[in-house]
């Protein structure tokens, strides 16, 4: 890589357009994925993988081929890389960059020129002053090679009984259950003398179940377990209570009434503030969003005002590996720029302080601080590593859900609305649509003021302004909650964890979800079949 | 069961999905060890008796089809292991019809469809697990069945906006079929496959000019399943090993050139040993760089001789879609029928029964049964179609004369029943299609002979050179990094424009040939055929992937296919003289040269 980086350099740095940046990135990907359904074996498969990406930016820092023009298209259209040996073979390694680098040159050269074309005739947004690419230090860092010694055999038996217990139940339509280990090592030299090797290696097992309530609605119930130390996977026991939990949940969940149309007081358990709070809050402040015109731009003219509650604070930290017990996926050591992480200050008792950047800069955020990511063959834009909420304004959930049977009172409605899960949906952060976000809650309680037991419904649709909703918290827990998961959005997938305590708002709106036309299977499941003998099945 | 996903993505996502050629001979009518025979005839049984939604039609056909499959796939560059996978996967494909055999829910296009939670195929488990497999059958029939009352009610809804709605039937009734033959057993260890694909593709070190190359090898096993309502139940076993290598590079004034090679066997063990290949890799890297720097293919209308390989490749492009004789879906989407246009998706002999389309003297036939051909296995065979029907050799044109054409169960115009032609990539909708197509001529002359008549015709025209191709280009393996090229140069092919990879100038005083970089070749369609000037007695065997690409399948396009997406099929045919063909330079986009030389490969 750097005998290719040293060749290139001079001739594209002195060509015209010249080249000001060139970095190559090689990640190698040992991936095992074990997956089973219904109580059989789906898939059990190990790959390793070398993938190539270069980057040639030409023209400069304040203005270069990423150049966005008002509303248009980026002129910039990057290849997506290409794959190259598993072997250490520099010679061939060395002719796939050469490639990839003359192509990427080239793209980058085409793009420059329609950019210096069109700026001159398009409107200018303030933020379309800021440089294209942040000036970084240099940094040289060589780690250990992460690898991983998997026998995936005792997966195979493990995913075949996880589904298994899932057909004693005649509503888990359903199941699938996955195990994957992955172990990603980068390399990465850059024309600024950025010499990089990291790795990290990480263990999930996913739980999903399906099932449908009488109209047709789709009810899923879906668990997750993340870990870093190939020693501590989960349990059979916390699986086993885990798969027990879920079913329960689905089996009341076919048989819940559906909400009605509400607005009052709501509780968020942890996992689902933190789910809240990722999707309507990190990803507006991901900070290449404040420099795009498409973009409502939420946050761009609002640091140090007040945008929520004073008791609120917020932090992304991916240098942070873990939280009380549990482990933190959006933990690297440097992004994909080759930035060391940071952990930044967003929210500081309520006030808006700052972006998860990128190298992408903005006018009053010169500077990176670690946060741009990207999947493999994406281009890395301003993402969240370990989303925290912190509150000073903590009480315990007992003294919590006490404040929220008051506040159901005070409003003098007759329930308010527990929600136990959430599924992170699609943030339309887009101007062209409404400033609306759809949460997608899944486990919703009733709650009454007349100690009455909590009443599970279902089909619940949250509708509201986000900004709005952030200032209406009244008072959080005192434990936070990790929500791990894999985040998609511009440059592709990347794994975010998001941690917040119990969250009891005064108001939330929520509508009745529109249900499914496809009702429920017309024959009963095949081993609930009363009208038929039993299946002869025998196991091998 | 894993989420259904729409079949294009399916036949991308698994390395290889091919319809591959019997293993074994064996067969009979039954086997009680097979527990995955046994939970889709229990379903199926369920299904048949019970399956209705109150008030509405029940199902007049159910049909499973079940795919095991066992795929190696080795990918190595100038020596060095790309990658290198193996994998193990079963997957399911329910398919109901609702109404009758005249009218059902089938052969119909519409912009919308009837969205289920888990959709009628999907991936199922690898164990051979009755209840687990009895699960995910259950749910893809519910699927099946609910989608096909929706599209049979859109399609009825449509039919009476047609003042003339079609009126060939939409499914033939066959003859139930029982034949379970041994399943697939891979057998990929007794060669070193990465050791192979680094040694074969090692000799290319040698050509520092080449910018990239890449070898593949997909050695696939499967067992197909299907069973159905009325009676058949199949398992046949197949296997295909395929070796496919594209190399590319830059004319010195910018033009992006490349260069293939590919071989299809039954087994693994039949493909050429790793010395063969890198010697195969050696005379195209040769070729290449030869190319790289001759002249481009001039402007040019006169005499083209097609030697036999090329002729055979040729055929494998213009036939496209006009061999088949089913009938056209009725569609809502007007997109439809401009796409298979644009694609060659039109038969040429619609309408042409009984009716001269080829030179008299000559023949064509399709045989699916036939084992070899000059000694060699022929790729494109099957015992059973994905129908389950059993294929029969189909004679399309004797003595000139077009006769019968090739059928899947879905009716045509002139003909109802199949012959045993349905074929589908990976689960996909069964289409009528060739396999094994044999092109010849009671008149053919020697190789010699035809070469002297084609000079013959270039000094009758005043000529002092004529043109010569020896082989066609196969884009989707040579190109390695497409970047637009492939669309650019598949764009002509429904139009009857053929793309040679290996054409030559032959100089008339001497018979001399000089290599041109490759031009076009204009409005090559069928019609040409019944003008060919000269015939040789030297058939030779082509073995190539039939695309199945969405929307390419039956096209012109088809020719154009590699391993991961196409169906191994084959072309016998002798060598072509045409007596006037226009050509015109490639016009490909120019590109830069690379600024920074090449590094050093050493």
């Amino acid at each position: 890589m750097n005998a290719e980086l040293e060749r290139t350099l001079p001739v594209l740095g002195k060509a015209e357009p010249p080249a000001y940046f060139i970095s190559y990135t090689v990640t190698e990907g040992q991936h095992a994925t074990v997956t089973g359904s219904n109580g059989a074996l789906l898939d059990s498969s190990q790959a390793l993988t070398r993938w190539l990406q270069a980057e040639v930016r030409v023209g400069s820092y304040d203005l270069d081929n990423t150049h966005k023009i008002g509303g248009t298209q980026p002129a910039f259209q990057p290849s997506p890389g290409a794959q190259v040996p598993i072997e250490n073979d520099a010679a061939v390694l060395q002719r796939a960059i050469w490639m990839e680098t003359d192509r990427q040159y080239r793209a980058a050269a085409e793009a420059l020129i329609k950019i210096k074309t069109s700026k001159e005739v398009q409107v200018q947004s303030a933020e379309e002053h800021a440089p294209d690419f942040s000036r970084e230090k240099p940094e040289v860092s060589i780690g250990p090679h992460a690898s991983i010694q998997l026998d995936r055999h005792p997966w195979e038996e493990k995913v075949r009984k996880y589904t298994a217990y899932f057909r004693q139940s005649a509503d888990v339509l359903n199941s699938i259950v996955t195990f994957t280990a992955q172990a990603d090592n980068q390399y990465q030299v850059n024309s600024e003398g950025s010499k990089l090797q990291f790795g990290q290696v990480r263990f999930r097992l996913e739980l999903f179940i399906q099932g449908k309530a009488p109209d047709g609605m789709d009810i899923d119930r879906y668990y997750n377990f993340d870990w870093t130390d190939p020693n501590q996977p989960p349990t059979d026991d916390a699986v086993m209570a885990a798969e027990g939990t879920m079913r329960h949940e689905l089996e009341s969940l076919v048989k819940a009434p559906l909400v009605e149309p509400f607005a009052g007081p709501t509780l968020l358990t942890g996992r689902a503030a933190a789910v809240f709070f990722h999707e309507v809050f990190g990803h507006r402040d991901e900070g290449f969003r404040q420099k795009d015109m498409n973009e409502g731009q939420t946050f761009a003219r609002k640091v140090g005002e007040p945008i929520m509650p004073s008791f609120i604070s917020i932090v992304d930290d991916p240098t942070k590996k873990t939280l009380g017990n549990d482990v933190l996926l959006g933990s690297y050591p440097f992004d994909d720029e080759g930035v060391p992480s940071e952990r930044v200050t967003l929210v500081d008792h309520g006030v808006l302080k700052g972006f998860e950047m990128s190298r992408q800069a903005l006018i009053d955020f010169p500077v990176s601080n670690g946060h741009g990511r990207r999947q493999i063959g994406a281009e890395p834009v301003s993402r969240q590593g370990n989303l925290i909420v912190e509150s000073s304004h903590a009480v315990s959930n007992a003294e919590l859900r006490r404040m929220f049977i008051e506040e159901i009172k005070k409003q003098g409605k007759p329930f308010g609305l527990l929600i136990d899960d959430i599924a992170g949906g699609f943030t339309f952060t887009g101007r062209g649509q409404p400033q609306a976000f759809q949460v997608q809650p899944l486990v919703v309680y009733k709650v009454y003021t007349d100690g009455r037991p909590d009443e599970l419904v279902r089909g619940v649709d949250i509708v509201g302004t986000p900004l709005l909703s952030l200032t209406k918290i009244v008072a959080t827990g005192d434990k936070p909650e990790v929500f791990n998961g894999y985040c998609g959005a511009e440059s592709g997938s990347v794994p975010v964890a998001a941690a917040a305590p119990e969250m009891l708002i005064s108001e939330m709106e929520v509508q009745k979800k529109e249900s499914s036309s496809d009702a429920p299977p017309i024959l009963p499941h095949p081993f609930h079949d009363k009208q038929a003998p039993k299946p002869q099945g025998d196991h091998q | 069961m894993k989420r259904g996903r729409s079949l294009c993505a399916a036949a991308l996502a698994i390395i290889a999905a091919v319809i591959l050629v019997p293993v074994a001979r064996a067969q009979q009518k039954s086997d009680a060890t097979d527990r995955t025979l046994q939970a889709m005839h229990d379903e199926l049984d369920r299904s048949k008796t019970r399956m209705q939604i109150p008030g509405l039609e029940k199902p007049y056909f159910i049909e499973y089809r079940l795919l095991d499959l066992d795929v190696r796939t080795i990918t190595a560059s100038f020596g060095a292991l790309v990658s290198s996978t193996t994998s193990h996967n079963r997957f399911m494909d329910v398919n109901i019809r609702v109404g009758s055999y005249n009218l059902d829910n089938s052969n119909f296009i519409s912009g919308e469809q009837f969205q289920g939670f888990l959709g009628s195929a999907g991936q199922v488990g690898v164990d051979g697990d009755y209840e687990s497999l009895r699960q995910d059958l259950w749910l893809a029939t519910d699927q099946a069945y609910k989608s096909a009352l929706d599209s049979l009610a859109r399609k009825q809804g449509f039919l009476r906006s047609l003042s003339k709605p079609p009126d060939v039937a939409d499914f033939s009734q066959e003859k139930p079929l029982q034949r379970i033959e041994p399943k697939a057993v891979p057998d990929w260890s007794n060669r070193d496959w990465e050791q192979e694909a680094k040694q074969a593709s090692q000799v290319l070190r040698a050509y520092p000019d080449l910018y990239g190359n890449r070898i593949t090898y997909t050695l696939v096993y499967e067992t197909y399943y299907i069973m159905n309502t009325e009676g058949t139940e199949v398992r046949t076993g197949r296997s295909l090993a395929a070796i496919e290598a594209g190399m590319e590079t830059q004319a010195p004034d910018g033009v992006p050139m490349h260069h293939f090679y590919t071989a299809y066997a039954i087994h693994p063990v039949d493909l050429p040993s790793a010395t063969e290949v890198a010697h195969q890799l050696d005379t195209r890297g040769k070729e290449l760089i030869a190319m790289r720097t001759a002249e481009p293919m001039p402007a040019y209308g006169g005499p083209v001789l097609f030697e036999s390989r090329a002729a055979a490749e040729l055929l494998a492009e213009m036939l496209g879609a006009s061999v088949s004789g089913s009938r056209p879906p009725v569609s809502m989407v007007p997109m439809y029928d401009q796409i298979m246009e644009s694609r060659g998706g039109r038969s040429e002999w619609l309408g042409r029964l009984n009716s001269r389309v080829l030179p008299a003297g000559t023949s064509l036939a399709d045989d699916p049964s036939a084992k070899d051909a000059q000694g060699r296995p022929l790729p494109g065979s099957y015992s059973v179609d994905d129908e389950g029907v059993l294929p029969q050799a189909v004679t399309l044109v004797d003595n000139g004369t077009l006769k019968d054409l090739l059928m899947s169960r879905r009716p045509g115009q002139d003909f109802t029943q199949s012959n045993g032609h349905g074929r589908a990539l990976f689960l996909g909708d069964p289409h009528a299609e060739s396999s094994n197509l044999f092109f010849k001529s009671a008149n053919g002359v020697s190789p010699d002979d035809l070469k002297k008549k084609f000079l013959d015709e270039c000094k009758k025209d005043g000529r002092q050179w004529c043109l010569l191709v020896r082989e066609l280009d196969n884009p989707v393996i040579g190109d390695i990094h497409d970047e637009g090229e492939v669309q650019d140069m598949v764009a002509g092919a429904s139009s009857g424009e053929r793309v040679p990879l290996e054409v030559y100038r032959v100089n008339v005083a001497d018979g001399s040939e000089e290599p041109l970089r490759p031009g076009h070749l204009l409005s090559m369609d069928l019609r040409l055929l019944r003008e060919v000037s000269g015939i040789g007695n030297d058939p030779t065997l082509f073995a190539y992937e039939q695309s199945q690409t969405l929307g390419v399948q039956g096209t012109a396009l088809a020719a154009f296919g590699a391993s991961a997406d196409g169906l191994p099929s084959t072309v016998t045919a002798p060598s072509l003289l045409f007596e006037d063909v226009e050509g015109r330079e490639a016009r490909g986009e120019m590109r830069r040269l690379p600024l920074v030389p090449p590094p050093p490969m050493q």
